[in-house]
């Protein structure tokens, strides 16, 4: 197959520069996460950081929210550029909504392309095993999770969620830093991308929880328009977290990544049905 | 106002790294720790640094120049190996050092540096865990530091005795161990310390009831004491070496 035929799979009907944004922040995510191995020894690469990925986790700003507020001190392994990334994902949410989940965070980026597999096996059965009604209310188990990370963070003045952060484990399989609990995590969630598209996304990430919160007051919405839409179901089926679009006219839901699959740039046949538009109501 | 896929991203790259470059230019953006640790903001240790604040990634160097506790003495009380340069020390490392320690369930690490600065420093400290010194670290608080005869009790219950072979090991220096030869007839005199009142069985509850005070650094000559804190040394000397000859008949 030439580069072109290569060219025109990837683009076909896809959102193919978010596949290429994706992919530039797994490998940079990934080039910090060794150099920061290999600078402990001394041979760190020049001109990369070789900050821990502690200092570059937008959550590691939200879980420091109360001992920051409360005596100006950041917990533990948690600096100033976290707090500006989670400043810096606010802005973007408020904009965009959960952008950075759809677009930049690498865990969801690595679980997506496990469920490509999963897709090839499982055809059109691929992320719909589990039934609507348990499935309904498994995604609020996120804020959940989130509430006991806040709460066990704020009382420890600790990174308890360290230990079992599979995002932390994954950059840092070849170190000794990483928790038995974080490994099953991550074994278990890149195991159920095979079955599930984005596990952890939808039932168990803290910060997708705090994002998710702006799909009720972003300014830029996935908008559909009700008399062009042909009504196939084409943005339902794509939608990597299950929302069905075909019966909204804006999607409020709180588990939208803001990924634009659903979009008629990408997934709907029908021109200027299914947009990202600002302003909708 | 639509927005599509392309312009999403351009956008992404420049209000993410735009953030990044703007806070960097403006000296914000840190990602690893200012070595410094947060200050007390009341009571009467306050503006001064917190021990409770000190992290695993700070060196040896980082304490002695928040703490004034000098290298060589953390080097000490720590056991450092001496082929190690003490200064450039990070404290996490210690975690490696005593591995076989924290297996056992009495782990040294950045708690027992927080708890040993905060009792060297005089500082305020609340433990929030059992934490578990060295022993070089529990002779050398009882040595230079001034212990309440609670913290001198909990030193005595969590100090953990080293089995690395002592030429590893930060030299101790030869004054010290010739003091301690010296010294093994159990005659108060005027060079007696509170530390050697100790070692002869003297509990540190008669050692208060007797000076009516707690017990300054165990270093501290008993007679010096007396002078400065205007009781009469012969008084002491007679009921404390009753106690002595008591303990030690």
């Amino acid at each position: 197959m030439t580069i072109a035929k290569y060219w025109n799979k990837f683009t076909r009907r896809r959102i193919w520069v978010r596949n290429l944004v994706q992919i530039f922040f797994f490998a940079l995510i990934a080039l910090i996460s060794v150099n920061h191995t290999l600078a402990e020894s001394g041979k760190g690469i020049p001109f990369l950081s070789s900050a821990s990925l502690h200092a570059l986790c937008p959550f590691g700003g939200v879980v420091t929210i109360y001992q920051y507020a409360v005596s100006g001190t950041f917990v533990q392994k948690i600096h100033e550029s976290a707090f500006i990334l989670m400043i810096v994902g606010f802005i973007l949410a408020i904009l965009f909504g959960p952008v950075f989940c759809g677009w930049i965070c690498p865990f969801g980026s690595i679980q997506e392309w496990f469920g490509r597999l999963g897709k090839k096996i499982f055809k059109r059965r691929y992320n719909r095993f589990i039934p609507a009604k348990f499935d309904r209310w498994l995604r609020y188990l996120r804020y959940l999770v989130l509430a006991w990370i806040v709460y066990m963070t704020a009382a420890s003045g600790s990174l308890v969620f360290a230990e079992f952060d599979p995002y932390f484990t994954l950059f840092n399989l070849w170190s000794s830093e990483i928790a038995i609990g974080g490994l099953i995590i991550l074994v278990v969630t890149l195991a159920g991308s095979l079955f599930v598209e984005r596990p952890w996304c939808k039932y168990a990430c803290p910060y997708g929880a705090v994002l998710g919160v702006s799909n009720l007051f972003r300014i830029f919405r996935i908008r559909r328009v009700a008399g062009t839409c042909k009504l196939d179901g084409a943005c339902d089926i794509y939608c990597p977290m299950n929302i069905k679009v075909s019966d909204k006219t804006i999607v409020r839901d709180h588990q939208c990544i803001s990924c634009l699959e659903c979009t008629s740039e990408a997934r709907c046949p029908a021109a200027g049905t299914v947009d990202f538009v600002a302003g909708a109501k | 106002m639509k927005l599509t896929a392309k312009p999403l991203a351009v956008i992404l790259f420049v209000i993410l790294f735009g953030s990044i470059i703007f806070t960097t230019a403006m000296n914000w953006w840190q990602t690893e720790s200012q070595k410094v640790p947060a200050t007390f903001t009341e009571g009467e240790a306050a503006g001064e640094y917190n021990p409770a604040d000190i992290r695993g990634s700070y060196t040896f160097q980082d304490i002695e120049n928040s703490f004034k506790v000098p290298v060589e003495d953390l080097a000490k009380a720590f056991a450092i190996p001496a082929d190690r340069d003490a200064a450039a020390y990070a404290i996490k490392d210690l975690e490696t050092l005593y591995a076989v320690q924290a297996e056992a369930g009495t782990e040294i690490g950045t708690g027992s540096v927080r708890y040993f600065t905060a009792l060297y420093t005089g500082l305020p400290y609340e433990l929030v865990e059992e934490t578990f010194l060295p022993a070089p670290a529990v002779e050398l608080l009882k040595s230079k530091a001034t212990l309440t005869v609670e913290q001198l009790a909990y030193l005595e219950a969590h100090s953990i005795a080293l089995e690395v072979p002592m030429t590893t090991l930060t030299q101790v220096p030869t004054e010290e161990v010739k003091l301690e030869e010296e010294n093994t007839d159990t005659i108060l005199k005027g060079k007696t310390t509170f530390q050697e009142l100790l070692d002869w069985g003297v509990s540190p509850e008669f050692i208060v009831s007797t000076i009516g005070a707690a017990i300054p650094a165990p270093g501290v000559k008993v007679k010096d004491y007396c002078t400065e804190a205007n009781l009469n040394f012969e008084e002491i000397k007679v009921v404390l070496q009753a106690e002595i000859d008591r303990l030690n008949p």
